[in-house]
């Protein structure tokens, strides 16, 4: 593990960026390029360069793969249940347009709202199901 | 057109032919590492920025190291060495059989797609279905609709096409699952399968960066 | 302000021009070290005195921030690249070809 002290101090000075960069696609997609798949795919990348530089197990500590397998559900339930949630407010499946309300203005409003958490649950998904993988492969053998 | 696609297609039509004559599989991984990073540029230069995000994220990034992965858990022998050889005079024998069998399946499935390509709408055509559908007026009604959100490609993505979306988001739950289900080994009798695997194909060398341990640990602990 | 445009394209022609001889290096380089050299010359003077270029050229300080950003990941991560590949390099026991060994090489050869 200590073979190579560089790439183990820039990648730790660069995953924190990464994982920022990650959020700022994922919160900003409406606004502008960028969305859950996008997010998605940029976070577990951040986790994955973690676990091929620090060694599979350290990776395993941040993420513990029980945590990365329920939340590859978490995601598409939050989809899906914003989509109930719509049908119990009186509209149509995935109609956001019931998600209007006046609880708190900071909070974004029907539509906006509806892609908002739609969008997080497709990151959740992606991304738990990317490290999921990545675990799957690395932990058959060594890591490359 | 801008001028830089030219050589960009240019490389990107080199890469490919490259990836599928190149012996090494190694390189041929790096290869494919590469192809998408020339995508993701094209992608940027057709105002698609999200796209070329994810190209260069899970094609370059992600792919490749599943694909490196994979590859070091082949034998080595498998594909250096004798191995080569052997495969080298198989595709020999095969492309003095049936060179004209194939080429003849290759021509005719070659045609059929350019055939198919006849009732498509011309490159950039404004009455193309994709032009048509959703209707322009999404474009103009979204910013009403979606309170102000500027990004139409979200709106249509999450909203409009809600239901698209998350028959997207369920197909990569399965695949997840599908992957879980195939490659994940918890169980202890699974570990002990494992282990015989990894002692037999243990001869890899020593790889460039990181070497887990955790298998070694299981290694001891199921012994 | 003329001297600002005459300074970005200075630094624009200068990034390309440096970013041309480190591919010419890659190819004409004779092993694998000194080739890494002239990757190296691609990623940083190149791609940085482009993007300094840029910089000179940015109207407004939002994408200022950003091009001095990506200046300066560019500047982590490149050589840190460049030193992965050159330690890979070593470790699977290829050694940099030195002026003695070619000199020693020529003499037994001839």
């Amino acid at each position: 593990m200590n073979r190579f002290p560089i790439i183990r101090v820039v990648s730790k000075f660069m995953i924190p960026y990464i994982l920022l960069f990650g959020l700022y696609v994922q919160f900003h997609g409406d606004f502008g390029p960028g969305g859950g798949f996008q997010a998605g795919v940029i976070f577990a990348s951040a986790i994955i360069l973690y676990g091929l530089v620090y060694g599979l197990s350290a990776a395993q500590e941040v993420a513990p793969s029980w945590l990365i397998e329920k939340l590859i559900a978490v995601g598409l339930v939050l989809y899906a249940g914003t989509g109930f949630v719509c049908m119990a407010l009186g509209g149509k499946f995935l109609d956001y347009d019931t998600l209007e309300h006046d609880l708190w203005s900071e909070l974004p409003h029907g539509q906006h709202l509806g892609i908002f958490a739609v969008e997080l649950g497709v990151g959740i998904t992606v991304t738990s199901v990317m490290v999921m993988i990545y675990y799957a492969f690395a932990g058959r053998d060594r890591v490359v | 057109m801008e001028i830089i696609v030219i050589p960009i297609l240019a490389l990107l039509a080199v890469t490919a032919v490259t990836i599928a004559r190149i012996r090494n599989l190694w390189a041929a991984v790096m290869f494919t590492g590469i192809y998408s990073f020339l995508s993701a540029s094209w992608m940027l230069i057709l105002d698609a920025p999200d796209v070329a995000f994810t190209e260069a994220a899970v094609g370059a990034g992600i792919a490749t190291i599943l694909m490196l992965a994979t590859l070091s858990l082949v034998p080595k022998n498998k594909h250096k060495g004798g191995g080569i050889q052997n495969s080298d005079f198989e595709t020999k024998r095969l492309r003095g059989r049936s060179v004209v069998g194939s080429l003849i399946v290759a021509l005719g499935t070659g045609a059929m797609l350019v055939y198919g390509t006849l009732d498509m709408p011309h490159f950039g055509d404004s009455h193309a279905p994709i032009q048509e559908y959703p209707r322009p007026s999404f474009v103009e009604r979204s910013q009403g609709d979606m309170h102000g959100l500027p990004n139409v490609v979200t709106a249509v993505l999450a909203s409009y096409r809600g239901y698209d979306t998350l028959g997207e988001t369920a197909v990569i739950f399965t695949a997840g699952i599908a992957v879980l289900l195939i490659l994940r080994r918890n169980t202890d009798d699974n570990d002990r399968d494992a282990n015989l695997e990894t002692t037999s194909s243990n001869g890899g060398g020593s790889k460039p960066i990181a070497v887990a341990t955790t298998s070694k640990n299981s290694e001891e602990a199921a012994s | 302000m003329i001297v600002v445009e005459v300074l970005a394209w200075i630094c624009l022609v200068a990034g390309s021009f440096f970013s041309i001889v480190g591919g010419f290096g890659i190819v004409r380089m004779p092993e694998f070290f000194s080739r890494m050299h002239a990757g190296g010359i691609t990623d940083t003077l190149g791609a940085g005195l482009v993007v300094l270029g840029l910089l000179f050229h940015s109207d407004g300080v939002l994408p200022a921030i950003k091009l001095l950003m990506i200046l300066f990941f560019l500047l982590v991560t490149s050589p840190t690249a460049c030193h992965a590949l050159a330690k890979s390099a070593l470790s699977q026991g290829m050694r940099p070809e030195l002026e003695n060994d070619a000199v020693k090489s020529k003499a037994t050869g001839s």
